[in-house]
């Protein structure tokens, strides 16, 4: 079996290719998935080549896709750091979608009631209100998790739907817009929009979002918490051992993960739509899972992937209208990129055991 | 009255179908979590099935199979490849979902899309698989609680390793498991366009996938409990529908609530009863030494 060494601090080169080989399998999947989907796209009897330039050029070709990309990366990022953090310590916060929406209550309720305080004001008290909103919701599935043994996946997909019906009940009968039609909440003060910047406008949530993602992933790397975190996902038993209080770890991820999918809600209200609609959630907490999962864990790679997904997710439209290729390509896409990278683990065992084994003869 | 009665048994077919495809799944320690996919694929192929290639029942036959080999693709990549069961159940979800869309957007197109015959009455104004779905949940009590290959089966989610040292295969087991719960879902969702809507539509299964897995827990994995949750599930479903249209004097998004939190409450105060397979969810290395 393999000895125990204490490894020098490696060099930055050797550290370079170690990444670099670590790239490989995501480099294979990704290749490997878009074959696939270019084989697929060839029988339905649609050009591949135009397909894919059309999903993958749609948001460099002008700002204004551009800035529909960096919005649409913002929730994404944030639900798939929802996913992330939990899954950091083992746990699985199906509940994005939930957090996501009782974030927007809170921020939309804040913004109706108290519609006329100024900006300075109104602003951070929606978004504080979004924040804690979430963390609340998650909460409640992380205190069931951890008093009463509740399968986390169980409460927090349970909580998702509890919460539609409560978006439903706002937006129909208590804050509803008329003159909307359908479920839609009058709009929130002007006080409590996210300032816009740039032509076309982009909302400043994104940089928000941007120097959130760089400090979550600093801080999982190099706190005490970080740390935790992790020896509590890699074994929890030798983690509690070792005087980590697990119970506590796993409950604080998910309640740090309400609160980033309430901020995603909170922002949503006050950068995109300006109030609470049906259906504000969209697909962010599967995209949200499947960014979490393409990039491991890694609150590092969360961002780029999430930058990834959204760059596909705003270029399916006009893949289809240029190629005809359906729109669901990118979803299979997605998902048989999640499934390669997951066979990659097991290639890359088996090598390795081979490689040990001839090693070891 | 026997209005509400019969809307209610019909919404509960795929409610039961669907959970005790989980509880079989489970109940030799797969845990699985693309439901809400593999009910979207069983709706659309047995949309387009009954629609092209003659009638509801090879319809159903072709959904069953389609989730019987996604299910199979779960039991395989968690037994022999040892992936991580909850991973590679979402992936699944993904491309399930996406695979129907497509089949349905390949074949239908953008067109109108016309509907399919609905299942038939035999009696009591109720379709056939009405009748297989109760017959089913009494023929898995039976196989499960009744017979050795059941209790075999049982053992395998509950300690895996004693199960293997008594020469049951585990990978076989869970192989079989894995694919028949997969077909159930895909039957569950084959059923919803054959009984309620006649067409496919993506939104189809909202959430049903997702709710079958709580009822799995709320039935505390045993059949004739996962009956009596489906039928509660169904008439709360059933009376919120009521409810916003003509008004009961609570909002009806208050009665959709109900079963969420019921079901909630049921894993907080019913220990004894909601008990879990103790190897939901985890895979079975025979070579590891340590033990569960």
């Amino acid at each position: 079996m393999s000895t125990v060494t204490v490894a020098a601090r490696p060099s930055v080169g050797e550290r370079a290719k170690a990444a670099g080989v670590a790239a490989i399998p995501y480099i294979l999947a990704v290749l490997v998935a878009f074959v696939v989907v270019a084989i697929i796209i060839a029988l339905l009897g649609h050009d591949p080549a135009k397909a894919f330039r059309a999903v993958l050029t749609n948001s460099f070709r002008n700002r204004t896709g551009m800035v529909q990309t960096l919005h649409k990366w913002v929730p994404l990022t944030l639900l798939a750091l929802a996913f992330a953090i939990p899954l950091g310590a083992g746990r699985f916060n199906i509940g994005g979608e939930g957090q996501m929406i009782l974030g927007a209550t809170g921020a939309v309720a804040m913004g109706i009631l108290l519609s006329d305080l100024p900006t300075v004001v109104l602003l951070p008290l929606l978004i504080v209100a979004g924040v804690a909103a979430g963390a609340l919701w998650a909460g409640i599935s992380a205190w069931l998790m951890q008093q009463f043994k509740v399968n986390e996946i169980l409460s927090t997909v349970l909580l998702n739907f509890v919460s539609f019906e409560i978006l439903d009940y706002l937006a129909s009968v208590v804050w509803s817009d008329p003159g909307a039609g359908g479920a839609v909440t009058t709009a929130i003060g002007a006080g409590g929009e996210l300032p816009r910047i740039g032509k076309p406008p982009m909302h400043i949530g994104v940089i928000l979002v941007a120097l959130l993602a760089i400090a979550a992933a600093f801080y999982a790397r190099r706190s005490v918490a970080g740390f935790e975190l992790r020896a509590v996902g890699l074994n929890e038993r030798a983690a509690k051992l070792h005087g980590i209080r697990t119970g506590k770890v796993a409950v604080m991820s998910m309640i740090v993960a309400g609160a980033l999918a309430g901020l995603a809600g909170a922002i949503e209200v006050a950068g995109v739509h300006h109030r609470m609609l049906e259906g504000i959630q969209s697909n962010f907490l599967i995209l949200g899972i499947i960014i979490g999962l393409i990039a491991r864990g890694s609150l590092t790679a969360v961002p780029f992937v999430a930058f990834g997904i959204a760059v596909l997710e705003v270029g399916a439209g006009s893949m289809q209208r240029t190629s005809g290729a359906p729109v669901e390509m990118v979803l299979i896409l997605e998902g048989l990129i999640l499934l390669f990278l997951l066979m990659s683990d097991w290639v890359t065992d088996q090598l390795r055991l081979r490689a040990s084994r001839k090693a070891a003869a | 009255m026997s209005d509400f009665i019969t809307l209610t048994i019909t919404a509960m077919v795929p409610f039961l179908f669907v959970a005790q495809g989980t509880m079989l799944s489970g109940r030799a320690g797969i845990f699985n979590v693309s439901q809400e996919g593999l009910m979207l694929l069983g709706a659309a192929i047995g949309y387009l099935v009954s629609l092209k290639w003659g009638g509801n029942l090879v319809g159903l036959l072709v959904a069953a199979l389609a989730g019987a080999a996604f299910g199979a693709i779960l039991g395989w990549a968690t037994t022999y490849l040892r992936m991580d069961q909850f991973v590679v159940g979402l992936a699944l979800f993904f491309l399930s979902g996406g695979t129907a869309s497509l089949l349905y957007r390949v074949v239908i197109g953008a067109d109108e899309p016309p509907r399919i015959r609905p299942l038939p009455d035999i009696v009591f104004g109720q379709d056939v698989l009405v009748f297989v779905a109760i017959g089913l949940s009494a023929l898995l009590w039976w196989w499960l609680y009744r017979t050795d290959s059941g209790m075999r089966l049982r053992s395998v989610g509950e300690n895996p390793k004693a199960a293997d040292s008594l020469g049951i295969n585990v990978t076989r087991t869970r192989m079989l498991a894995a694919s028949l719960g997969g077909g159930l879902m895909a039957v569950g969702g084959a059923y919803l366009p054959m009984a309620f809507s006649g067409v496919y539509a993506d939104g189809i299964v909202a959430g049903r996938g997702w709710l079958a897995i709580a009822l799995a827990f709320f039935g505390g994995w045993r059949p004739q409990l996962i009956l009596a949750g489906s039928l509660f599930f169904a008439a709360m479903d059933v009376l919120a529908q009521r409810a916003q249209v003509s008004g009961i004097g609570i909002p009806h998004q208050f009665v959709s609530m109900l079963p969420y939190v019921a079901t909630l409450l049921v894993m907080i105060f019913a220990f004894r009863w909601a008990l879990v397979p103790q190897f939901l969810g985890k895979n079975y290395d025979r070579e590891s030494r340590i033990t569960g």
